[in-house]
Formats: C-alpha cells, sequence, structure tokens
C-alpha cells in the first residue's frame, strides 16, 4: 500500500489547476456515530471532460464521498470544490446529474413524468425538460415505453429511465452509483457507449462501480478506495507501472544464469522475479521490463539452442491493481470489508 | 416555485394512484347525496319519499336551510370529515414522509438544488392535499344542495375547507414527526391515532369537569338566590335543604375549580382538535334559529353533572357561552404554536440527519 500511496503523491504534484478539476476535494472526514470512520482525510481530484472511475471494497466510503458530494450526507470536514463552488451550492447541485444506487422512483409515474419531474427540481424550464426528456429516453432506449409506469419496468429499464433523468439538466458534472446494476449485457454495452458519448460532449463523469472490467473500458483515472483512505489515483498505466513485466516460456529447464543473475552481466540484476517450470517448459519473468530490454536475453536464450515458446510483454490488470489494493501487504491477507473503527 | 409545483403535481399524482383516494371521494359524494335525499316538511324529516314524523325537526320549528347547514356541520363535518374521512387520510398520507426518507428516494432529491427545510416542509403540505381537497369537494357538493334544496346558496361553507384542513394539519404534523423519528408508516398511523384519542380524552375530561364547575356555580347562585327570596320563615324544613345544599355546592366548589385547573392547563397546550371543528358551528349556525324542544321547561340533570335547580336550556347555553368565550385565536393560535413546536423539532431531525 505505500507503493500506492506514493503514486498518490506524484500524482497529486502533478496535478492540473483548480479550474480543469470538476471535481477537487481534500479533507474529507466523516464518522458515523463515534466509532465508524467511514473517510478519513481522503483527498480526490476529477479532471473536468474524463470518465472517472471509483473503486473500493464494501464498506470503503465510495458511496458516502458520493454522497457527501450531493449533500445527503453531511461530513464531518471537507475542503474544495465541486464545479468550482463549495460542497452543496445550489448552483452547482443544479449542474449536476446524480443517479443513486437502489434508487426509488416511484412506481406509479411513468418514464416520461420521472424525468421530467426530475428536470423541474432541477430548475428546468418546462419546454426544455419536456423536449430533452424525449430525446433522453429516446436516446437510452426507452422511447417505446416512455408513457408507461414504471411499475411495469424490469429493473435494467428503471436503470435506463434513471440515467435519462441524471442527464435531463443538461449537467456538467455526472455522477452515477453502480449504473449497469441489473442491466444485460447488451444494456451493459449501451449504457457504455452512452458514457462516452457524454464524455465527448465535454462532460464529467464520476463512476462509482463494483465491475472492474467495466471501469477499465471507459474510465481514463480511477481512485481505489479501502477503509476509508484513498490508497490509489490516477490512470491504471500510472498505476499498473510498477507491475510491468516481461515473461519469456522456453522449452527444457531454467538456464542455469538464471539462478546467478547476479553474475550475469547481460541481465540486470535485480530484473528477473521468477523462474517457474510448467511440464516440460519454463517461464522466465523479468520485473520493470519491456520488450527492448528483453531482446538481449532473448539473443543469449536463442544463442544457447533455447526453444522460444512464448514472449509477451504482461501488465498488471485492474482486478490484480485492485487485490493488491485490498491486501495487507504486512500479512497479506485481504481487509475485512467494511469502515475503520 | 417550479419546485414546489413540481412536488404538488408529484403529490397529487400519488394521490390519484391510490385507490383509498378515490374510495374516500366517493363516499364522500355519497354522504352529500344522502343529505340531498333527506328533506323536512311540516310533520317531520322525509327520505325518498317516506315521512318521518319528528317534534324537533320539522318546517314548524327548522327552516329547511338550516335543517341542511345542521347536516352538514353534525355529520358531515363533526362525523364524515372530522373522524372518518381523517381517518382515510391519515392512512393514505401515514407513508409521504417515511416514503420520502426511504434510502433512493431521499437521495434523488436532496441532490437537487432545494434546501432540506423547504422540501422537507413542502412535503408536509402535500400531506395537507388529501385532506384539502376531500374537504372542497364535500364542500362544493354540500353547496349545491343546500343551495337548491335548502334554497340558501350559503359561501361560508367553504370556510370548512381551511378548517377542517387545520384540523387535519393538527394530525399529520405528528404524523410527520414521528415518520421522520422512525421511518415507518405503521408507527406514524399506530402513534398519530394514539396521540389523537390522548388529546379528544383530555379535550372530553375537560368538557365534562367544566360543566361539573359551571353546574357548580350555577347551582349555588340559584340556592343563593331562593334563599333571598324565601319569605316563609314557616317553612323550616325548605329552609334547611336549600342551606344544606348550598354548603355541600360550596364545598363542592374548590374540587371543580382545582379540577378544572388542571385539565384545561394540559390542554391548552395541546392541538384543540375539537374546538378547531367546532369554529363552525359559530360561523355556520345561527343559534337564534337552532330547533328547540322547549328545554326551558325542563329541570334536573340531564347530563352529567347538571344543575338539580337550573333549567337545562339555561344550563346549555352557559356552556356553550362559555365554550365560545374562548376566542377563535385561542383556539388557533394554541394549536398553531403546538403545530409549529412539533413541526419544528421533526424539521430539525430531517434537516440534521445524514441518509
Amino acid at each position: 500500500m505505500s507503493e500506492l500511496r506514493s503514486i498518490i503523491s506524484a500524482q497529486n504534484a502533478i496535478v492540473d489547476s483548480a479550474d480543469d478539476l470538476a471535481i477537487d476535494l481534500t479533507d474529507v472526514h466523516k464518522t458515523y456515530g463515534r466509532k465508524i470512520r467511514a473517510l478519513q482525510g481522503v483527498t480526490l481530484q476529477v479532471r473536468s471532460g474524463e470518465i472517472f472511475g471509483l473503486l473500493g471494497p464494501n464498506g470503503a466510503g465510495k458511496s458516502t464521498l458520493v454522497k457527501i458530494m450531493m449533500t445527503i450526507v453531511r461530513p464531518d470536514t471537507v475542503q474544495g470544490t465541486v464545479l468550482n463552488r463549495a460542497v452543496g451550492d445550489p448552483v452547482a447541485l443544479a449542474r449536476i446529474g446524480y443517479l443513486p444506487e437502489h434508487h426509488r422512483f416511484p412506481t406509479y409515474l411513468t418514464g416520461r413524468q420521472v424525468v421530467e419531474f426530475s428536470g423541474a427540481m432541477s430548475k428546468v424550464d418546462r419546454p426544455t425538460r419536456k423536449k430533452r426528456a424525449s430525446e433522453l429516453l429516446d436516446r437510452v432506449g426507452m422511447g417505446g415505453w416512455k408513457d408507461r409506469p414504471l411499475g411495469s419496468y424490469s429493473k435494467g429499464m428503471r436503470q435506463r429511465v434513471g440515467l435519462a433523468a441524471a442527464l435531463v439538466n443538461d449537467p456538467q458534472l455526472v455522477v452515477l452509483d453502480e449504473p449497469t446494476d441489473g442491466v444485460d449485457p447488451v444494456g451493459r454495452r449501451e449504457i457504455r457507449d452512452l458514457l462516452i458519448g457524454i464524455r465527448d460532449e465535454g462532460r464529467t463523469v464520476l463512476l462509482n462501480s463494483h465491475l472492474l472490467s467495466e471501469i477499465e473500458n471507459v474510465c481514463s483515472r480511477v481512485a481505489i478506495l479501502v477503509q476509508g483512505r484513498l490508497v490509489a489515483q490516477g490512470t491504471i498505466d500510472e498505476l499498473t507501472s510498477s507491475s510491468r513485466r516481461y515473461e519469456i516460456v522456453i522449452e527444457g529447464s531454467a538456464p542455469a544464469w538464471c539462478a546467478e543473475s547476479a553474475s550475469v552481466r547481460m541481465i540486470p540484476a535485480g530484473q528477473m522475479l521468477s523462474a517457474g517450470i510448467q511440464g516440460e517448459s519454463c517461464r522466465l519473468v523479468f520485473l520493470g521490463l519491456d520488450a527492448l530490454g528483453a531482446q538481449p536475453i532473448l539473443d543469449r536464450l536463442r544463442s544457447e539452442q533455447r526453444t522460444v515458446v512464448a514472449a509477451q510483454s504482461v501488465r498488471e490488470s485492474l482486478e490484480d491493481l485492485f487485490m493488491r489494493a485490498v491486501t495487507d501487504p504486512t500479512t497479506g491477507l485481504i481487509y475485512r470489508p467494511g469502515a475503520a473503527t | 416555485m417550479m419546485q414546489t409545483i413540481a412536488i404538488f403535481v408529484g403529490a397529487y399524482r400519488e394521490l390519484s394512484a391510490r385507490k383509498i383516494f378515490w374510495l374516500a371521494l366517493a363516499i364522500s359524494l355519497l354522504v352529500v347525496g344522502l343529505f340531498a335525499c333527506l328533506g323536512i316538511n311540516e310533520t317531520g324529516i322525509s327520505f325518498l319519499g317516506w315521512t318521518f314524523e319528528s317534534p324537533m325537526f320539522s318546517t314548524n320549528t327548522t327552516s329547511p336551510e338550516t335543517f341542511y347547514k345542521l347536516l352538514f356541520v353534525n355529520l358531515g363535518v363533526d362525523w364524515w370529515l372530522g373522524v372518518l374521512s381523517t381517518l382515510l387520510a391519515l392512512v393514505t398520507t401515514c407513508g409521504i414522509i417515511p416514503d420520502l426518507v426511504a434510502p433512493g428516494s431521499i437521495d434523488l432529491l436532496l441532490a437537487k438544488p432545494i434546501t432540506r427545510t423547504r422540501l422537507f416542509l413542502t412535503k408536509y403540505c402535500t400531506g395537507l392535499l388529501f385532506a384539502a381537497l376531500q374537504v372542497f369537494v364535500f364542500s362544493t357538493a354540500s353547496f349545491f344542495v343546500i343551495g337548491v334544496r335548502g334554497g340558501a346558496w350559503e359561501w361560508t361553507l367553504f370556510a370548512a375547507v381551511p378548517i377542517v384542513t387545520f384540523f387535519y394539519s393538527l394530525l399529520f404534523c405528528m404524523c410527520a414527526f414521528i415518520g421522520v423519528l422512525t421511518r415507518s408508516s405503521v408507527a406514524s398511523l399506530i402513534l398519530t391515532l394514539l396521540a389523537w384519542t390522548i388529546i379528544f380524552t383530555i379535550n372530553i375530561s375537560e368538557s365534562i369537569v367544566n360543566s361539573g364547575r359551571i353546574a357548580n356555580q350555577m347551582e349555588a347562585t340559584k340556592i343563593e338566590a331562593e334563599l333571598a327570596n324565601t319569605d316563609d320563615p314557616v317553612d323550616e324544613d325548605k329552609l334547611e335543604e336549600l342551606t344544606s345544599d348550598l354548603e355541600k355546592t360550596l364545598a363542592n366548589r374548590p374540587t371543580w375549580e382545582r379540577a378544572h385547573f388542571w385539565f384545561f392547563g394540559v390542554k391548552t397546550f395541546l392541538p384543540k382538535t375539537t374546538d378547531t371543528l367546532k369554529l363552525l358551528d359559530r360561523w355556520l349556525l345561527d343559534s337564534a334559529s337552532m330547533p328547540s324542544r322547549n328545554e326551558d321547561s325542563e329541570r334536573g340533570p340531564q347530563q352529567a353533572f347538571g344543575p338539580k335547580r337550573v333549567k337545562r336550556g339555561e344550563f346549555q347555553r352557559a356552556v356553550k357561552a362559555d365554550e365560545q368565550s374562548h376566542s377563535i385565536w385561542w383556539v388557533l393560535g394554541t394549536s398553531l404554536v403546538f403545530e409549529g413546536i412539533v413541526l419544528g423539532l421533526a424539521t430539525v431531525i430531517f434537516v440534521r440527519r445524514d441518509y
């Protein structure tokens, strides 16, 4: 975790100017009751026009952080701005679209009425919200259902209507909590395309999701929260760069010089991670090495008449990164779910 | 304003989506329909061609206008709107605040540019919409019945709309407070009904004790007057009886006064649900035109704690005069203070809570 924290520091050092940040929060603290420390000094920066993913295990404080931004939860302390205004400023709230997790829209309302009600509550004038409601419901694929009551919708359909409701006020910032919850794979693909479309229109999206593949596919930057603390923040490339490695699979046993790598000048000391035997082949893993750096090693293996079965540059996946973030480096155990007490 | 209108339109849609709302409205119209079927003639009360003879209600004692106003106030407002329709309204609206603060629902509203105080108070007002719509429909229908059947187009009938809505608000503020505190519709309903029962019991108790106090005063005054007018010194038995009764009556007075002081004191701090509805009596019913059974000829304890020596009509007029001696501002003002405190507490809890 200390490695990840150092990445955060580096990120913060090169952070954009405040005007380029849609969300710029520092020192966010929240304690429920006297014991449950949901957030412990979180700092979060989301740039304008990006899709930002918020990750963390259950009870990490993701929803609390989002709810503080949306004034649903009152923080103990919070500094910074959302859309360049203080947290909870009504002008900023009118420019934010929000879809909470497990939302409960009234089932007696039609899809159109839900979207129009959301627009009215965001102070969108009547002609505009009527026009936008129709457009958005068509955009989320609910055009044919807009005049039917929500009670007749599936969960995925309600989610789509919720997305339309979050966009009715033409928001600069869209905050989505598990937007694909209950949506089928085709719907997820459509929502993903929708999010990319929203970003391409210049809006900022803060995406809170448990689906790592979803985050990995659409988010330009992510933050990982664990037990109320931010343990990683940056682009996926930045966060996984330290895990970059090169893997070579050869037939037969590992060359003797692998075991004595320090004495072999062609292999930089400390680069070899492991030499594991897989059946009749052997996998050599070199940490921090890219394809160019691996060429001398490949040359040597070929000169020794070794058969190279496979050679590839490997990078940690978001899931690997996530698992590393939620694992206690001292014990190797995964942190217990829930907030710190 | 746009947000307020949106919340009210949403509330209307919610009400109209509930069958109980239409059921209550249908019953309201049915009750007014029954009023329309009732008539008054020279011998008594008529109903769809049948006539029920009544010494008290006939065109000889009561004008059709007064007859229909009596039906409107005593049956329509006191029983239908004041009890049955109120119960239906509480059943329908007890979920408004718990639904508002339910997870997934409150998030959608708090994320909008509206202050929590305004959101809560607007939602509270939408809860009164049920009562207001019911009373308005009932009053409008009654207005036409009294106009057509009673021959009087009585606009003051519409005073029932603010009065009954205010009466309902006194109950609904408790419902809202319990709702925000417990987040449970069932708890809101049950505890509100319990509170209503307690308030009703205290009101009735105060009324009974006050009657006893007035009876005691009137009895003593009457005995003193009879003693002063007794010229016959020979009738010692009567003199002794009067003296003895006066002593007993005066001995009981501190008890009545003390009991009334406490009941009245408690009642002062509670909402005046019964008194609020009785305001309509003051405005709609002219006591001079009320039917009478020549009660001034009757004596004796016709009701609890009634004086023995005072005529019934005289006693009832004294009690009514005492009840009406409380100004409208006392009735409405003290109730408003109660409502303000309860609603203020509910608002503070709503505003300060995390969701």
